[in-house]
């Protein structure tokens, strides 16, 4: 299978950064072909979980090495390209739930919809059938301050496929959510991992980690080891 | 376009002072600059007003100067007998006396001697009597309107002149809120004999028709050495230049307002840039590329400068009708103007104004690294 057929897939992805007069190596010599379904991101903190992640979704521009999303090179591409390849093919789930505060809880989800210059009246629709799926669709016009972390993360999950993403990056999704708010949040979105779609799921929780396919364990920037769920 | 709004809602102080500082610096360039307009329009309209289209006046008095009495009687003489072959339908002279300081309307006489048979209406034919009599002669005067309302003077009352010469008023006249309004009438012998003098100030010409009033002033001063003829045009264009130059100088004033108003719409869209950077940052993450983040903000900036704009240009407005209210009454001319162009004027500063002022922090905000804005989670 060539690069271009791939749906994620990095090769030697490095990330060097300086610090003052010390150059640190945050990610080293990654490679992996992102399988479907959901992959748990493990390592303690400054293992570069945050880094491979920016890298992977084409936040940030490795140092060393190449990395594909939907089949397009983000390496080589430039900051409002890997911006289209996000919006067409990734969706984001972050830890702090990061809604927009000045639009509903409809418009949020709508958002992605908007940038992709879907109608109104379609983007709508959808949006409010993705409240629904997550079981918010009464809270369609509330904002942001008006729900509570767990909705505002289901929200968020609700934008994160509104466009059908192929690939949804998690960024401890239920860091910040009691356990019965992140129990359900986590349901739902390892409820996503269907047809070709990859969930990357990043976390420090290994209870987490353990309900993904398969799990990456970092350690000091370097990929130590790949392994299937229990 | 609603994203621009509920940003501007979201933060309704700040917004509201920012649009508050746009108004007073729009409003006041919009009253600055109606004087200019004013001055054009109420130039435009005396000029108009005021019948004889040349005035010969002794060389080197200015245009609007008053002029003192340096004609003798050859000049008029000669006048009367070229009249036919200059193009002189009619003339007479006038003397004209100014008492008070020129500065204050409430204190300044300016008196215009009138020859045997002429009346204020020669001078500004669209003239109505108010009261009394339109004739000054033998012994009297006919005041302007306005002057007689600004000084009280009403029939009877009694002008000095000098310790001699006393004139009762005759006459009240209505010369359409004109210059005419503010002169006071009376017969030109008693002025001469105030001033001690048997010259005139000014010879007033009507040209004949089909003739040009330009031409028929350069042939009087071709025949008349020492002495000049000056048209309405002339004046119109000479006013214009010095309204021209007040413009520059009041823009120039109202622009350290802009720049401030400018300052406040930049200082507020960079705090508002700085404290939604995780906004943008997830923008970016999700997919808005930077041109959106970009005319996001400077949407921002422009609704500010153009809601101050437009309420300014209104507030403007209403300082213009109050100035008139008073300037009618002082001088009896409507010396402010809020015309269409200094309308448009406006909110075309103000659309730059929050053009230039959005520029900066919507280039830093389309600028944000997407990780370095994720990093402020």
């Amino acid at each position: 299978m060539s690069e271009g057929d791939r749906v994620l897939y990095a090769a030697h992805l490095g990330k060097r950064y300086r610090q003052g007069e010390v150059w640190i190596d945050a990610l080293r010599d990654f490679t992996f072909d992102f399988p479907p379904g959901v992959t748990a991101v493990v390592g303690p903190s400054g293992s570069g979980k945050t880094t491979l992640l920016n890298l992977l979704a084409g936040f940030d521009r490795p140092s060393a090495g190449e990395v594909y999303l939907a089949g397009r090179p983000l390496h080589a591409l430039g900051e409002d390209e890997r911006a289209g390849v996000r919006l067409a093919h990734a969706g984001f789930v972050f830890q702090s739930w990061n809604l927009l505060p000045t639009l509903s809880a409809l418009e949020n989800v709508a958002f992605p919809l908007l940038l992709k210059g879907v109608p109104r009246r379609e983007r709508n629709q959808r949006a409010r059938a993705l409240l629904d799926e997550v079981g918010l669709g009464h809270r369609a016009s509330h904002f942001p301050h008006q729900l509570s972390g767990g909705e505002q993360q289901r929200v968020a999950i609700a934008r994160a496929l509104a466009l059908d993403p192929l690939v949804l990056f998690a960024d401890e999704p239920t860091g910040n959510l009691d356990s019965a708010a992140g129990e359900r949040v986590l349901e739902l979105l390892l409820g996503q991992a269907r047809g070709r779609r990859r969930v990357v799921l990043v976390t420090h929780d290994l209870e987490i980690a353990a309900r993904a396919h398969r799990i990456l364990r970092l350690k000091d920037g370097r990929l130590v080891e790949v392994r299937a769920s229990p | 376009m609603a994203l621009v709004f509920r940003n501007q809602r979201a933060r309704p102080v700040r917004s509201l002072l920012t649009v508050l500082g746009i108004l007073v610096a729009t409003a006041s360039m919009v009253l600055f600059l109606s004087f200019g307009e004013g001055l054009r329009q109420a130039l435009a309209g005396e000029m108009t007003k005021f019948g004889p289209e040349i005035r010969v006046v002794a060389e080197g008095t200015g245009v609007f100067g008053v002029p003192n009495p340096e004609l003798d009687q050859n000049v008029l003489d000669t006048l009367k007998a070229h009249a036919r072959e200059l193009g002189i339908a009619r003339l007479f002279p006038a003397v004209v006396m100014m008492k008070g300081s020129g500065f204050d309307p409430a204190t300044t006489f300016l008196f215009y001697g009138l020859p045997e048979g002429v009346t204020p209406k020669d001078l500004a034919p669209a003239a109505k009597l108010v009261a009394g009599r339109l004739d000054p002669h033998p012994d009297g005067a006919v005041v302007g309107k306005q002057k007689a309302e600004q000084n009280r003077l009403t029939l009877g009352k009694v002008l000095r002149l000098s310790r001699r010469a006393e004139v009762p008023v005759v006459g009240i006249v209505d010369a359409g809120n004109g210059l005419a309004d503010s002169f006071i009438f009376v017969p030109m012998k008693l002025l001469q004999k105030v001033l001690h003098t048997d010259q005139y100030s000014v010879v007033l010409v009507y040209v004949a028709p089909g003739h040009k009033a330009d031409e028929v002033a350069a042939r009087i001063r071709a025949l008349l050495p020492g002495v000049d003829a000056q048209t309405t045009s002339e004046a119109i264009k000479y006013a214009e230049r010095a309204i021209k130059i007040g413009d520059v100088i009041r823009f120039g004033i109202s622009l350290i307002a802009l720049i401030v108003g400018g300052l406040l719409v930049a200082n507020t869209v960079m705090m508002s840039v700085y404290e939604r950077i995780r906004e943008f940052g997830v923008m970016r993450a999700i997919g808005a590329r930077r041109g959106f983040i970009f005319r996001l903000v400077l949407l921002e900036a422009l609704l500010l400068a153009v809601a101050g704009g437009a309420v300014g240009v209104a507030a403007g407005y209403l300082g213009s009708w109050v100035v008139n209210l008073y300037t009618t009454h002082a001088v009896g001319l409507a010396l402010s103007a809020v015309t269409p162009r200094l309308v448009l004027f406006s909110l075309a500063v103000a659309l730059a104004l929050g053009l230039s002022a959005g520029l900066l922090p919507a280039r830093v905000a389309s600028r944000i690294s997407v990780v370095e804005a994720l990093g402020r989670l």
